[in-house]
């Protein structure tokens, strides 16, 4: 009697131990499956598109026959890899001046709301591509484009918070 | 009993057929109150069930309150840059075609300055408290007058004697003719527009 009931309490405590591993194995599948879905998020902001259509029509210091050139006119130049009449060539200027606006429009840190940036211009072969602080999953992100004598233009930029 | 009833519940949804699965049986000498016993079972699971459907059912809202939240912040933003947008895109403000093509969100800082000396005769006529117009880049924290214009920081083009809320701004261009040894050309900076509305609170 004693070994019949001892026998059914290890049947008992192998059962319940199965079925936590089952329940366990479950939640780890369903939490993986949570955690891969987590991808970047954009959120689309008023404020960083403002930002971007306003920075593009900023007039730089790069001056050529015609007179001061706007970043949108450097993007194109330095597409062109043309120079300024102070001998400076335009991504370089384009480069600085990014960086500098940047630097002054948007507090970037660990201590503030925005942890870093990213700006990417398109075609990559220009090699415009400024980035500063922690990439994080979400962001405030924007992109304008336009388009030059068949060739497309892009201009994205991220703020990570 | 709580574990047990589980077992059978779990088991006959799982469909297992294996006999380490299977319970032993109830034998009538070992429980002489069955039938209470399984009403005090279903109670247990009912309570376990109910407890269960609660949890998700605040995890469910927690997630969709998240959202809520992230909607709201974006409307909220959307609004304000809506009404910054309005007012930088109406003809008192705008560059319209004074400086080349159209541009968007451009504001033309020579007729701002004359707005500004004739300001008495716009008072509510965009509904706002406060309008300013601040350089970003390159920065300079002086005032605008005739004196000092363009070389100046701020632009404070309006300001009623109310109580105020906080200030909602978006980017815009700061466009002026600006001579040179080759002439008159455009010269646009990078600003904010920052806008206050009546606290009616």
């Amino acid at each position: 009697m004693r070994k019949e009931m001892r026998k059914k309490g290890q049947e008992e405590m192998v059962g319940f131990i199965l079925i936590i591993v089952i329940v366990a194995v479950i939640l780890l599948i369903f939490l993986g499956f949570a955690l891969r879905n987590s991808k970047e998020v954009e959120i689309k902001s008023y404020e960083v598109q403002g930002f971007l259509q306003s920075v593009l029509q900023y007039t730089s210091d790069c001056k050529d026959a015609l007179g001061f050139l706007s970043i949108q006119d450097l993007i194109f130049s330095c597409y062109k890899d043309e120079g300024c009449l102070n001998e400076k060539s335009a991504c370089e200027v384009l480069n600085s001046t990014l960086e500098e606006i940047i630097k002054e429009s948007w507090a970037v840190g660990e201590d503030t709301p925005t942890r870093g940036y990213e700006l990417r211009i398109l075609p990559e072969a220009m090699g415009i591509f400024l980035k500063k602080g922690n990439v994080t999953k979400n962001y405030r992100g924007a992109s304008r484009d336009f388009t030059k004598r068949g060739v497309d233009y892009d201009v994205l930029f991220k703020l990570y918070n | 009993m709580v574990i047990k009833e589980t077992r059978w519940f779990l088991l006959n949804f799982l469909k297992l057929r294996n006999p380490i699965f299977q319970l032993p049986p109830m034998k009538s000498q070992l429980l002489r109150n069955r039938g209470q016993m399984k009403i005090q079972q279903t109670a247990f699971m009912l309570i376990a069930v109910t407890l269960f459907f609660v949890l998700v059912g605040i995890f469910v809202l927690v997630f969709m309150f998240s959202g809520l939240r992230q909607s709201a912040t974006l409307l909220e933003e959307e609004n304000a840059m809506l009404l910054v947008t309005k007012l930088a895109n109406s003809p008192e403000f705008a560059c319209m075609s004074s400086f080349g093509s159209s541009k968007l969100s451009c504001v033309d800082a020579d007729k701002v300055m004359m707005l500004k000396e004739q300001i008495d005769k716009y008072s509510g006529f965009w509904g706002v408290a406060e309008i300013k117009i601040r350089k970003v880049y390159p920065t300079n924290g002086e005032e605008c007058d005739f004196g000092n214009y363009p070389n100046c920081g701020v632009i404070e083009l309006y300001s009623e004697d109310v109580n105020k809320l906080p200030a909602v701004s978006n980017f815009v261009s700061l466009c002026w003719k600006e001579n040179s040894d080759s002439g008159i050309y455009a010269k646009c900076e990078l600003a904010r527009l920052m806008v206050k509305s009546e606290d009616k609170r």
